[in-house]
């Protein structure tokens, strides 16, 4: 592995090239997945900021008045601004240009554009360190793991801030050896900052990183130190652009800052299903996001990971095993591991609020296809896969079949990429047998469009369980439900009756029982066998 | 050059390895998704069953995810207290449809067919005969709220119902008891709680009111040999293992037969009176429910009036 190789013309196209495809094929396959429940929170929110940034441009004092301020950034105040200002700049957009097919991509478009560049990104730091096909590899096994495409299409944060962390991780490494990066490395983590609060485990990933740097200069002899500049310039520009993009926090700073700190620390405990046992409050066990990794992402990936860790091994000793001089680089493998790990044992620990979805670590993930890449040009290269017939196609053969079962997966796991799970779990119905969360968010309403259209024929009522009125009605807008079919508040006026399948949903499933007097579903939505959604039918409305 | 050479051999074990691990994968995807059951063998396993089923049959899935497709076949058979027992009085036989080698039993069954992946089973129970439900009979009980000596009679209206949704509780019945409209929580009524294990339970909403009890009065009972009673509190309620228990008591002809005291944590439970001793002749069977705090007290109970017709049978809830 390189210290660092300069990348040239022939790496951006590559590049550019993954990035684009990639954009591409999230935008072609967006419209299959419904706005899930958390989109539609961000998407009301960056409406409000795009009526405040048109109101900046008509009349400036009077949108920063306090008043505007907060009646604008009031909603959704617990989430930093940076891409709910992207949603709106993007949405404003679509409204004078009209860019996108739908208006939900207009939305989702930011979100998108972040995950194909860190694609790119994780193609560029990959090729920096190690041959462009190990590179090209971590690129493709980041872009192919089910869960990290399905929420690469999202008006949400969780891939922007795999992107950020990502991006200030490379900064960092950067300014480790170029000063004229630190300036870069405050902004991005900035931008960190204010995309979602994962990036503040990041001085603490970089501290420890540090000290080993500085420990293997100290026992080297060199008289060469890496600069401690990076820190001042993230603990200066990071706040800054965190509170100059948050208008929120222009009034009553301090106090708006403690209350966004301790949303985050005493968050509310999210209901998660793991191995058969449904929790409600901590402690989760510590071993979900380990396992969720392992149920989730290719089996193959994974095994390349650790034949990459295991094959850098040297370079992660800590210093004091090391021999002096033995390591003069800027030991990238052990920052790597390190944003491989801290997220991870964030959510293992004991004390953390319940979460349980994979996107809550994601941000590990950019290091694991890395690591990835790193294990599967120690397989190639040591195999000699190359010079079996003198030519390269084996190791690019040996590539796409270490990343076929991942884009398979992936490609089978839409639109339903939360209820994907690998073989390894039994698929599926392995999943469920296992007793595994199934879904979340309501957005697999969006795979009963067309069947909602055919049984209301001239309009109707839906109770949408999971899925939020505001999602009801961007399908509305994106043509995936007519008009006419209303989402109902209350399930016995509705006409139908949706329940999704979650296992702490099952009080709700009762209620549709007792409110039809009947437990037959009408349709039963399922994935690889399994129930999705359940549909009831008020038989108490006249037929439509 | 040994060494290169095993270094060699240790990496094509690994590359070996790997890309074996790689056709695993891709193997094992399609054939997970091709041993799921097609909906033809789902329909004709519901038809063998629909053909020889009786209505004091339970219809169950296995695993129990599989519930809604067996519900979408044959959930027209079902009545709510088959699908949401509170106890197992009226059921003389249970039929399973399964699938990947689950079973909701361990005992042989008396009946078993394949259907192309979907395996019926059913087993005969028979155990208690069911002459009384009083879940099934609520709209005929007398309903009050008693404050020191005196009682306030709830009436029984046709009323709004619950909007649903996730922790909003039971759903309330578009036909309860309504005593008193300034506490929304305070109606009596048949409708179905998630346990503790989130499984559905057929029962009676009384949340108390506090110490002075909510009274329902069923008149003209006929008694077996037993009363089964179960209660339960709603899961999102007593998951949390924080608030005060509650008591319900059981009246026969105005002598208090038993007393259950929930505390959150027991799950859906109950007891048994023996009723074999008394009079053949209608009986009156009053249930008070008091908790020194209601505060999130979704208290819900169940009672059958039953006969041992047979004995044996092994059941399970």
């Amino acid at each position: 592995m390189n210290d660092a190789r300069a990348l040239n013309r022939r790496d951006h196209l590559v590049g550019a090239a993954l990035c684009i495809g990639y954009l591409l094929l999230l935008t072609a396959t967006a419209s299959d997945l419904a706005m899930s429940r958390d989109e539609s929170f961000y998407v009301h929110a960056a409406k409000n900021a795009a009526n405040w940034m048109s109101q900046i441009l008509a009349d400036p004092s009077t949108a920063l008045e306090r008043e505007s301020i907060d009646r604008a950034w009031r909603y959704n105040w617990e989430h930093p601004a940076w891409m709910k200002l992207s949603f709106a700049w993007s949405w404003l957009a679509q409204k004078h240009l009209g860019l996108f097919p739908t208006e939900s991509l207009a939305f989702r478009f930011p979100g998108m554009l972040t995950g194909a560049l860190l694609i790119w990104l994780i193609y560029a730091w990959g090729a920096s360190v190690m041959r462009r096909e190990g590179a090209i590899f971590a690129a493709l096994a980041f872009a192919s793991m089910p869960r990290v495409f399905y929420h690469s299409h999202l008006a949400c944060f969780d891939i922007p801030i795999a992107f950020f962390v990502t991006l200030t991780a490379y900064a960092y490494w950067r300014s480790l050896a170029d000063l004229r990066w630190v300036p870069w490395l405050g902004l991005s983590f900035g931008l960190a900052l204010a995309t979602k609060h994962n990036s503040w485990i990041l001085p603490g990933i970089f501290l420890i990183h540090f000290v080993w740097i500085r420990r293997d200069q100290v026992r080297s002899g060199r008289s060469e130190r890496a600069s401690i500049a990076w820190l001042p310039s993230m603990l200066l520009l990071g706040p800054l652009v965190l509170i100059g993009t948050w208008p929120w926090l222009w009034h009553d700073t301090a106090r708006r800052l403690l209350a966004y700190a301790s949303f985050h620390l005493r968050h509310v405990h999210y209901t998660y299903e793991y191995l058969g046992i449904n929790y409600f409050e901590p402690p989760l066990p510590i071993s979900v996001p380990f396992v969720m990794t392992l149920f989730t992402v290719s089996l193959t990936v994974l095994a390349l990971c650790l034949v990459g860790l295991y094959d850098r091994r040297a370079a992660l000793r800590p210093p004091s095993l090391t021999k002096p001089d033995a390591q003069s680089n800027r030991r990238t493998e052990v920052l790597w591991l390190g944003c491989l790990l801290a997220p991870l044992l964030v959510i293992a620990l004991p004390s953390s609020p319940i979460f349980g979805g994979t996107k809550h670590w994601m941000t590990a993930y950019p290091f694991l296809a890395l690591f990835a890449g790193l294990g599967f040009l120690a397989v190639a290269e040591r195999a000699e896969i190359s010079s079996w017939m003198g030519r390269r196609w084996p190791t690019w053969a040996f590539a796409a079949l270490c990343l076929m079962p991942a884009a398979f997966e992936t490609a089978h796991s839409h639109p339903f990429g939360l209820s994907h799970y690998t073989p390894l779990a039994g698929g599926v119905p392995g999943a469920a047998d296992l007793g595994m969360n199934r879904q979340f968010w309501g957005f697999t309403t969006g795979s009963l469009g067309d069947w909602i259209a055919e049984k209301l024929p001239n309009g109707g009522s839906v109770w949408t369980c999971d899925t939020t009125h505001g999602s009801w009605a961007m399908m509305q807008r994106d043509g995936l439900i007519p008009s006419n079919i209303r989402a109902e508040a209350s399930m016995s006026a509705a006409d139908l009756v949706l329940v999704h399948h979650e296992a702490h949903f099952a009080e709700v499933d009762y209620q549709a029982w007792v409110a039809f007097g009947s437990v037959q579903p009408v349709y039963v939505l399922r994935y690889d066998g399994v129930p999705i959604i359940s549909v009831y039918k008020n038989r108490a409305r006249p037929a439509r | 050059m040994a060494d290169a050479r095993r270094n060699l051999g240790l990496a094509a074990w690994v590359w070996l390895a790997i890309a074996a691990l790689a056709i695993f994968e891709l193997v094992a995807h399609p054939i997970i998704r091709a041993a799921r059951p097609s909906d033809e063998s789902w329909q004709a396993a519901a038809a063998f069953v629909r053909a020889q089923y009786q209505p004091s049959d339970r219809i169950v899935g296995a695993p129990a995810w599989v519930g809604p497709i067996v519900r979408s076949e044959l959930g027209d058979l079902l009545s709510l207290r088959m699908a949401a027992p509170p106890d197992t009085a009226g059921i003389d036989r249970v039929w399973e449809l399964s699938i990947r080698g689950a079973a909701s039993r361990d005992e042989p069954p008396t009946l078993e067919q394949e259907f192309d992946g979907v395996h019926v089973r059913m087993w005969s129970l028979p155990g208690d005969e069911l002459i009384y439900d009083f879940v099934e009979e609520i709209s005929g009980a007398k309903v009050e709220l008693v404050r020191a000596d005196r009682s306030k009679a709830c009436p029984w209206v046709a009323a709004r119902q619950a909007p649903g949704g996730l922790e909003r509780g039971p759903m309330t019945p578009g036909e309860r008891f309504v005593c008193d409209p300034r506490r929304p929580w305070l109606w009596v009524g048949a409708t179905i709680v998630a346990d503790l294990e989130l499984r559905p339970r057929r029962c009676i909403w009384q949340h108390p009111a506090g110490p002075d009890p909510v009274r329902v009065t069923f008149t003209d009972v006929p008694l077996g040999d037993r009363l089964l009673i179960r209660g339960g509190i709603d899961y999102q309620a007593e998951r949390r293992r924080v608030h005060a228990p509650v008591t319900l008591r059981v009246f026969i002809n105005d002598r208090m037969a038993a007393e259950l005291v929930h505390e959150d944590g027991d799950g859906w439970s109950g007891l048994e009176i023996d009723t074999s001793e008394l009079p053949r002749d209608p009986a009156i069977v009053r249930f008070e429910t008091t908790a020194d705090d209601p505060t999130s007290r979704l208290f819900c109970w169940s009672a059958s009036s039953v006969r041992s017709h047979l004995p044996g049978g092994d059941r399970d809830e």
